[in-house]
């Protein structure tokens, strides 16, 4: 901390001689810097950064409010190295994220979220064009073999690079990206975007296999003996079966991942003029708007419960009406009549209701009796669930599906062949399916294997460098990388709607997205929405509360009675408090517009923390 | 340059005159339209004062303390229950040396409510170490303002003009408004003996033990003393500038009288038309106006009063006390002489009832008659 010079020590005590020397008015005669009315205080301020609700629910913990800061101040490269200290790919996750910040954004409780993804994305494609990546350590000699180059591989594999590993990723396919580059059709993530991020990981010094099979072109075993360490990532690419009659019987019936992996292979699969689409979740989904773009006239998606229990993103849902995808609810196939050649004849259904809740919470649907009937289609497409699938760990589990066990550290619990400690994370695990959270087992798995490497216990790390409510581990805490704002952060303390003082904000509408209209965008699986210009950017980054952190607004120095809070001067950041004239009123604190302000005991060391 | 302008117009052009930097107002009948033409004399750009919004009078003065202890030349009007809110504030500009101008409008305080004149807001704050002036006609009203800034600078104590509701707030009569260049050079720019300052920073209003307290407000009880000759010099430079001054009292035709009427405000015209009419009938009336209320000028009330047999003071007030204030003030300021006049009191035009030359003369006719008592007040025109 800079030495400052107190005011106190020129506080001068004037004795009066005579009471006719006193002055004309109320006034004290020396300054009143003696009077040190700071000892009347019993609980003091301090300036405590804090941590956003976005943050707090973003399974990467990705500090939003200091890179929007960073937009604001024009230094994008910095946004863009900002975001990459905890969330690897913003080209990527700026597009296909879920949004979970945005729907905890503070900003709504005044009028609507901050549009971060678009944000984010914005930044991405930014860093993406420039090639820039952060600097990496020299090795240290241990190393990491990946399996699967899906998100979870490629966010192990960054952030292990970081931490001085040697990582390669093995990827089955010959082309890179697993579910990224196979699963989510390119209209929501386009090609070129995942093919860069590759470019960056190898300019970091990856290595990448694709077109390698481990238990095929490499045996497990071998993984487990050439490298230190072991991440499996192999996701949930095995499709779960309708299990009705005429499933497998037909070149017309087909599992989502089949169709959407195919397509991204550059195949244009036949698929007719009617398809029909089983199943609720984003697969589904996916899977009816790429049928849509491949030229089917008429697409229903056959979900047995209601929308409300759909586990497809509401978004989603809503650009594929909008696409001409039809919604048939409470409806279940039961029987599929083919022909000789193979074709589908009739698909007969059976409508459903909602009975009580099953283990998952929503109610499970149960076929009404009675209520068989038919539809045509030419072609069925199944997208009821995926399962978590990793071929060679058969040998040694008697699980034989669903996901992988894994511990708290997601270090694979199970003896495996070979020296090598075996992580997994991703879809093969039992976490959301979601490319955040993919990530965000990456980074854990990175952090614990390097405090696995250093003999140092990882609950007593993920303790200090776990966020707000304990979603996402911050990696930069992991790194002791400093915040944006110098001034000391409480990784714990989340900043909710409750806290924040809206009459400070005025309302403000979100930048208005250019999004092609239905008809033009399902021509072609061409993305549909721009990413934002710099100035649109900027002009968003505005409405950010920035909550819990400081901005220096200036409103705790205007509101402050005892002119106790003093700039912290011209080369330094924010402002600090006169603890000798400080009364511990609270005024700052109340009216803090964003809750950068704490008020704690006074036997509280301020210099620590 | 003569206007034909009401008495709240007056005021608003006596601030304008005096060069107020902040004017802070809460709004109150009969007050209002002095702050409205002052707002309009602000936004057109005639007066360059800060005109502060406030949700309350209370607030409104305290406002002031700001301003006033910034070394802004300072201003508010407020009427009745307005500065009865006030009263808390009163007496800490008076304590804090701040030499604020209040214009009060004299208006009945509620309940019943009742927006006509009356003097009972005023009077009742005689103890809140404000000096306090009382006008007769719209032109006294302006002139008042100008020298109440004057001698608020002069000694660091606030000075409050009062004036009675809708008889000067709201009618009009013919008043000479001075150029800028004479109020100039009557009035000099505020100059504080202390003010805020940030680069030498003082506590104001601070906390002072029982080993100075008293002195203190001995200090501020001498200074108030002090406002007797210096209220003098001042209507002498008024009188030099202006041609025309105002004293501590007003008498007219009290050669002779046999009985003096006392009055404030308004009532003194009226009394003026019933003296001349007794004069005429042979009935020796004379009649003087109280102006400066606070600090009360008692020589010149001694020597005015000293060797009339007797008086009556007529009162627009009423109060738990003896009746009437004006009267229980002349009354102990006049008992010390070894050879003074019977003092009665008299109480009328509450509530803005009127006041005619013919309820004086009545109030006269019953005092000289002998029908009047000294220890209960005549309450005159109360209905049967």
């Amino acid at each position: 901390m800079m030495q400052v010079n107190k005011r106190s020590d020129m506080a001068k005590k004037v004795e009066i001689g005579s009471w006719r020397d006193l002055p004309p008015m109320n006034i004290s005669m020396g300054t009143m810097l003696h009077n040190l009315t700071g000892s009347w205080r019993f609980i003091k301020p301090i300036y405590l950064d804090k941590v956003p609700a976005c943050q707090n629910t973003c399974p990467c913990g990705n500090d939003i409010e200091a890179w929007i800061k960073l937009i604001q101040r024009k230094e994008i490269r910095d946004a863009y190295l900002y975001i990459k200290r905890e969330e690897p790919f913003p080209a990527i996750l700026g597009r296909v994220c879920f949004r979970f910040c945005e729907e905890a954004c503070n900003r709504s409780g005044l009028d609507e979220s901050i549009r971060i993804r678009e944000l984010e994305r914005f930044v991405g494609d930014m860093g993406i064009s420039k090639g820039i990546y952060p600097q990496v350590p020299d090795y240290h000699g241990k190393s990491l073999g990946v399996i699967g180059s899906g998100p979870a591989g490629m966010s192990v594999a960054y952030f292990a690079r970081l931490l001085g590993f040697r990582v390669t990723i093995f990827e089955a396919l010959d082309v890179m990206g697993g579910i990224l580059r196979v699963g989510i059709p390119a209209y929501r993530l386009p090609r070129s975007i995942v093919e860069a991020e590759f470019e960056l990981l190898k300019n970091m010094g990856i290595t990448l296999r694709p077109g390698t099979r481990v238990g095929q072109d490499i045996s497990l075993e071998q993984c487990c003996r050439e490298f230190d360490y072991v991440f499996v990532a192999s996701g949930a690419h095995k499709s779960r079966r309708l299990g009705i009659e005429g499933e497998d019987a037909s070149p017309y019936v087909m599992t989502g991942l089949e169709l959407l992996k195919k397509v991204a292979l550059g195949q244009t699969p036949t698929l007719g003029n009617h398809v029909t689409v089983v199943g609720g979740g984003n697969t589904a989904i996916d899977a009816a708007r790429t049928a849509i773009r491949l030229g089917a006239q008429e697409v229903t998606v056959l979900y047995r419960r209601t929308e409300t229990e759909m586990p497809a993103h509401p978004e989603e849902v809503e650009e594929a009406r909008e696409e001409g995808v039809n919604f048939h609810f409470l409806a279940a196939p039961d029987k599929i009549e083919l022909d000789e050649g193979g074709r589908i004849q009739r698909l007969i259904c059976c409508e459903m209701e909602l009975g009580p809740p099953d283990e998952s919470g929503r109610r499970a649907p149960v076929k009404k009796p009675d209520s068989r009937f038919q539809m045509n289609t030419d072609t069925l497409i199944t997208a009821v669930g995926e399962i978590p699938w990793f071929e060679p760990l058969q040998t040694f589990t008697k699980v034989k599906h669903g996901p992988l066990q894994t511990d708290h550290e997601l270090f694979v619990t199970q003896p495996l062949p070979g020296k090598a400690k075996v992580y997994a994370g991703g879809d093969l695990i039992d976490i959301p399916h979601t490319v955040a959270h993919a990530l965000a087992s990456g980074k854990r798995a990175a952090i614990a294997m390097d405090c696995d490497r250093r003999g140092i216990n990882f609950r007593e790390v993920e303790s200090k460098i776990s966020i707000g409510d304990g979603v996402a581990l911050s990696f930069s805490k992991y790194m002791d990388l400093p915040p944006l704002n110098p001034v000391r952060q409480d990784l714990h303390q989340v900043v909710n709607r409750d806290r924040i003082v809206y009459d400070y904000f005025e309302e403000a509408s979100p930048v208005q997205l250019h999004i092609r209209p239905p008809a033009q965008r399902k021509m072609h699986f061409e993305p549909y929405v721009s990413t934002l210009t710099q100035e649109e950017a900027g002009q968003e980054c505005e409405r950010c509360i920035h909550c819990g952190r400081c901005t220096e607004c200036d409103n705790c120095l205007i509101f402050c009675p005892d002119i106790s809070i003093l700039p912290s001067g011209e080369d330094s950041f924010g402002y600090r408090f006169d603890y000798d004239y400080c009364k511990g009123c609270g005024i700052c604190f109340t009216e803090c517009p964003r809750h950068a302000i704490s008020m704690v005991d006074e036997d509280v060391d301020i210099e620590e923390a | 340059m003569r206007q034909v302008i009401k008495g709240n117009h007056a005021v608003s052009h006596g601030v304008r005159l005096s060069r107020v930097e902040v004017i802070s107002a809460y709004p109150i009948t009969p007050q209002t339209t002095i702050v409205e033409e002052l707002s309009e004399m602000c936004a057109s750009g005639a007066l360059d004062a800060k005109f502060i919004k406030v949700e309350s009078e209370h607030s409104a003065l305290a406002a002031l303390i700001g301003s006033a202890s910034a070394g802004a030349r300072s201003f508010t009007a407020t009427s009745s229950q307005g500065l009865l809110l006030m009263h808390e504030v009163l007496h800490w500009v008076c304590g804090a040396r701040l030499p604020i101008v209040l214009a009060n409008v004299n208006r009945a305080v509620g309940p019943g409510w009742n927006i006509w004149a009356e003097q009972t807001d005023s009077v009742s704050q005689r103890d809140t170490g404000w000096i306090q002036i009382y006008c007769e006609s719209n032109q006294e009203v302006l002139d008042s303002i100008i020298m109440a800034y004057k001698l608020a600078e002069r000694l660091m104590l606030p000075v409050m003009v009062a004036y009675d509701a809708f008889f000067l707030s709201h009618t009009s009569e013919v008043v000479d408004i001075p150029e800028q260049g004479e109020v100039d050079a009557f009035l000099p720019p505020y100059e504080p003996p202390y003010k805020i300052d940030v680069d030498n920073p003082k506590m104001l209003g601070g906390m002072i033990g029982p080993d100075l307290y008293y002195e203190e407000r001995y200090l501020i009880y001498r200074d108030f003393m002090k406002a007797m000759e210096v209220y003098k010099e001042i209507c002498e430079d008024f009188q030099g500038i202006f041609g025309r001054t105002y004293g501590f009292v007003e008498t007219y035709r009290i050669e002779g009288a046999e009985l003096v009427l006392v009055t404030a405000g308004t009532l003194t015209s009226v009394a003026r038309i019933a003296v001349d009419k007794a004069r005429q009938a042979g009935i020796p009336l004379g009649l003087m106006k109280v102006r400066l209320f606070r600090p009360v000028p008692l020589n010149v009330w001694r020597q005015t009063l000293g060797n009339v047999p007797k008086v009556v003071v007529i009162d627009r007030n009423l109060v738990g006390g003896l009746g009437g204030v004006f009267a229980s003030e002349i009354r102990s300021a006049l008992y010390e002489l070894d050879k003074r006049p019977v003092i009665y009191s008299a109480i009328a035009g509450l509530g803005g009832r009127d006041v005619t030359p013919r309820d004086i003369r009545g109030i006269a006719d019953y005092v000289l008659s002998g029908q009047a008592q000294t220890d209960i007040p005549i309450f005159w025109g109360l209905k049967e």
